[in-house]
């Protein structure tokens, strides 16, 4: 299994083409050097042929052309152990004198098979027409040719198997250290497939692409488990939220059922009962409308929004509701103010927003929308002077569900400024609760391309 | 006055058809669409109540279809759906008006009547008159018996929708998509301090009151018998 996996690893893979490229290279460094020292080995050869015919030719100039027969016969036995040949032969084809019978004449260089001792040998001869008519032949064994080849094909032939092999160690080694390394990874996967989302890929502190691979890794596994944390908490917060107002419309029904003696009683139960139904669907429609607002990208519906127009409108249609409610609503808005925006989710994130002042305000409260630019972002908030929002609450009423322990008992989802957040983030907007001394001051900033 | 309803659901499609029924409407359904769009094809009605998601036929293609064949009958589409872009979709693929499921039978009606009346392809009216109020579109002017009644932009036309659908039961829902242009539930009462504010100025003073409160319902804004 183990040996399987390691053969079918791309890292050995890799190795094995690698070894394969080393190889390739040693077999053209054999060719190159191979062709170079035969070579040179030829030239020289031919070279030490033509100093032995020289040196025939000084000794026929002092001791005269009668005498080469003779100085041939010598050369013969000096050079024995160098196994060189010799041949000279008349016109008409006899050998006068030399270790060779009698040919026909070449000139120039040539490759000769002869047998030496009963063994095959090649001889590199030179052909010569001497001033007399005769014609001569000196020769000698390719010895150091043949021994420069054998030598080549012996060190490389080592080098090579070397090569080899060590190149496949190599690979080996490589691809067990990096799929340990990928292993380690793949059972860190498994553990969390299992259930245990603590486990985390182990970084190694090399620095290396592993690390930064890990790294990336845990870093995605944090914010998933941090998803899935969020996931969980509204899953139980929507669990809880329903489960309370559906007991009590159970509760409503009951009683209904019990107690109600005219048609006129129950008529008045059911269609509170159905008022309850509604509240609990509504919160429904905000928790699908949440989701689709996170889940979708920004949508082709963006237009540039005349921002101050549509602000001014809103504070026109909640002024009437907020002076019911014994407030003040106001607009200060600069003029002329446009963003990139979706009108239809702008307008909802502005009316949740001044609806939450309105409802959480007292009697008496300054309810402002204000609006302005400055360097690079369009400003947008709503500030009241109502009660305002516990430094410490401020993160938490973003969530769903989440609600103040003093609005508990008002009626609405809790799921109104997650709308907003939704809508802010959807519109790369930041969404903040500050202070507005007395009262809370909710900004959001959209960023304005320039 | 003739309904034809497609709807895959028989219990909502049973609903429908009884709520309407008692309403006095003539009612036939369809449960898939393309019986709908056969029985749209060959048959009069004056009103479609279609469900955006059918079996065999979607809602929006079967609308898109009858108004390629120039057949223009009304069409309120039903949705489950609560998306952003589903209503402009719906309105772009030739309904006339949209409701998201579940609404209260009495919105469905109130709609039902709006459409059924409203008249189509006749000239765009620039006055307006329900007993002794007028409304001039063109000189954005309203009068009481007479006497010039001054109304901030946003009454002016809360008026002049309760007054083209005048003795119709208008619901806050149809009040907020059609004179707010809010695709949402507001949770205050944005609606009813407009409408009280209005009711001052027109009906304060005069006799009789034009704007009534239909419990459980609406509004309407009538001439006595």
């Amino acid at each position: 299994m183990r040996r399987n996996r390691l053969l079918h690893a791309s890292s050995f893979r890799l190795g094995l083409l690698y070894a394969g490229l080393l190889t390739a290279s040693v077999l053209v460094l054999f060719g190159v050097t191979y062709w170079f020292a035969t070579d040179y080995a030829a030239r020289d050869e031919t070279d030490e042929i033509g100093v032995e015919f020289a040196s025939i030719q000084d000794e026929v100039r002092s001791s005269g052309e009668a005498r080469l027969p003779t100085i041939i016969d010598n050369h013969v036995r000096l050079r024995k152990d160098v196994r060189a040949v010799y041949l000279l032969q008349d016109p008409s084809g006899h050998k006068i004198a030399g270790n060779i019978e009698a040919m026909t004449p070449f000139l120039g260089p040539k490759i000769l098979d002869r047998i030496f001792d009963g063994e095959k040998r090649q001889v590199r001869a030179y052909g010569y027409n001497l001033s007399n008519g005769d014609y001569l032949l000196v020769g000698q064994d390719t010895a150091t040719l043949r021994q420069m080849k054998a030598l080549i094909f012996r060190s490389f032939g080592i080098g090579f198997i070397v090569t080899v092999l060590l190149a496949i160690l190599g690979s080996v080694i490589v691809s067990s250290t990096v799929l340990k390394r990928v292993e380690t990874v793949g059972r860190t996967a498994r553990a969390i497939i299992g259930g245990d989302f603590s486990q985390r890929v182990p970084v190694r502190g090399t620095d290396d692409e592993f690390d930064e691979l890990a790294a990336s890794m845990n870093a995605m596994l944090d914010r998933i488990e941090d998803l899935m944390r969020s996931m969980r908490q509204v899953s139980n917060d929507i669990a809880h939220d329903l489960r309370t107002p559906l007991t009590r419309l159970r509760q409503r029904l009951e009683h209904a059922r019990r107690r109600t003696h005219t048609v006129e009683e129950l008529q008045e139960a059911l269609g509170h009962s159905i008022a309850q139904v509604d509240s609990i669907l509504e919160t429904f429609g905000a928790l699908l409308r949440i989701a689709q607002i996170e889940a979708d990208t920004r949508s082709a519906r963006e237009v540039s929004v005349d921002v101050s127009k549509l602000l001014s409108g809103i504070v026109d249609d909640f002024a009437p509701a907020a002076e019911d409610h014994g407030q003040q609503l106001v607009a200060e808005i600069e003029s002329r103010l446009s963003a990139k925006a979706d009108p239809e989710l702008l307008t909802q994130m502005v009316v949740n927003l001044v609806e939450n002042a309105i409802r959480y305000s007292p009697v008496g409260a300054r309810i402002a929308v204000q609006a302005r630019a400055s360097a690079g972002y369009l400003e947008l908030a709503v500030s009241d002077t109502g009660p305002g929002i516990p430094m410490q609450e401020r993160e938490n009423v973003l969530r769903p569900f989440y609600r103040l322990e003093a609005s508990r008992t008002t009626e609405g989802s809790g799921l109104g400024l997650s709308l907003v957040a939704a809508i802010a983030k959807r519109h790369q907007a930041k969404l903040s609760l500050n202070d507005n001394d007395p009262g809370l001051r909710v900004v959001v900033l959209f960023p304005v391309a320039a | 006055m003739r309904i034809l309803v497609v709807e895959d659901d028989a219990e909502t499609a049973s609903y429908l058809v009884a709520g309407l029924e008692e309403e006095a409407f003539t009612v036939r359904r369809a449960a898939n669409g393309r019986d709908g769009l056969l029985i749209a094809m060959t048959e009069a009605f004056d009103l479609l109540i279609v469900d955006r998601m059918l079996p065999q036929l979607d809602g929006l293609t079967l609308v898109k279809t009858l108004r390629t064949a120039s057949i223009q009958t009304a069409v309120i589409f039903l949705t489950t759906m609560t998306g952003i872009d589903d209503r402009v979709t719906g309105l772009n693929a030739g309904g006339d008006d949209y409701l998201v499921k579940p609404f209260a039978f009495s919105e469905l009606v109130a709609r039902v009547r709006a459409l059924s009346r409203r008249p189509r392809g006749t000239a765009v009216e620039t006055r307006l008159a329900v007993a002794d109020l007028e409304l001039d579109l063109l000189k954005r002017v309203v009068k009481r018996n007479g006497n010039e009644i001054q109304l901030q932009p946003r009454e002016f036309r809360l008026l002049e929708y309760l007054m083209r659908h005048a003795g119709q039961v208008i619901t806050r829902t149809m009040l907020l998509d059609n004179v707010w242009n809010y695709h949402f539930d507001p949770r205050t009462n944005v609606v009813e301090s407009h409408l009280s504010r209005l009711r001052t100025k027109i009906d304060k003073g005069f006799s009789p009151e034009l704007i009534h409160t239909v419990r459980g319902a609406g509004y309407v804004l009538r001439a006595p018998e």
